[in-house]
């Protein structure tokens, strides 16, 4: 199975895990984007919200869990065919939430183009962008590398 | 003899909406990359390549792709799966058809 592992500087990811967590707590209980069927019973409605929630935790959970003790220590995270696609979804989900709250300010223009002067944003929108930024990064490099196997999964 | 029945007409449009055509649409978000949005066409649905970049860029471009036509359960259950991949998906009755 192929298998990449991506170093970081951990003083610089370090202080973006603290944002990943503050959305993931969100994301608990409420989806990152708008879901649901037209006209759809109240039970199906139910059941369909329900399983999307429970996949977004288990992707929240496979992004928090690559930032553990190991990370601090090697200061590296890998990616394989088992957890690309969940991490991929999860950075998607996080980045969906940074956009509704910690970057409401900037309009979708800006999120779109990622033209803006980071050094004049207030100091937890920076840092939020930095993380929006940090986990299109993620994304970008798993699927330049790893395409084929969630293709083939 | 045959006698003439009367459906009720409630009836009527609701085996019409489940039965007939449905789409399924994809709409623009500012968020999601171009390369991640490709690759899940091309999971979601067995897009080549070219498909799914011409897919992504309508929805990109215009605000929203048509990805798929067909009946309203398998409508629905690629509804589910891009919505699992974080997409701004959409189910509509297929007026063209």
């Amino acid at each position: 199975m192929k298998r990449i592992e991506v170093k970081l500087a951990v003083p610089i990811v370090a202080p973006l895990l603290d944002v990943i967590r503050e959305q993931a707590a969100g994301l608990r209980d409420a989806l990152a984007g708008p879901t649901g069927l037209p006209d759809a019973d109240p039970d199906l409605g139910e059941s369909w919200g329900g399983e999307l929630l429970e996949a977004q935790r288990s992707e929240i959970d496979a992004l928090l869990g690559l930032f553990g003790e190991e990370f601090f220590r090697e200061g590296a995270v890998s990616f394989d065919g088992d957890n690309a696609e969940v991490i991929l979804r999860a950075c998607a989900a996080v980045r969906l939430r940074l956009r509704e709250h910690a970057l409401k300010t900037l309009g979708d223009d800006t999120l779109e183009t990622g033209e803006l002067e980071i050094s004049r944003l207030p100091r937890d929108v920076n840092r939020a962008f930095r993380c929006y930024v940090f986990l299109a990064t993620l994304q970008e490099v798993i699927i330049q590398h790893l395409d084929e196997s969630i293709l083939g999964g | 003899m045959t006698k003439t029945v009367t459906l009720p007409k409630e009836d009527v449009r609701t085996e019409t909406a489940l039965g007939g055509p449905w789409r399924v649409v994809v709409l623009n978000d500012p968020v999601n990359l171009m390369s991640y949005v490709v690759l899940v066409f091309r999971k979601v649905f067995g897009f080549d390549d070219q498909t799914a970049r011409r897919r992504m860029l309508e929805v990109h471009e215009q605000g929203r792709s048509v990805v798929w036509r067909g009946l309203r359960e398998k409508a629905e259950a690629y509804v589910f799966t891009l919505q699992q991949w974080h997409l701004t998906a959409v189910l509509e009755p297929d007026e063209a058809n």
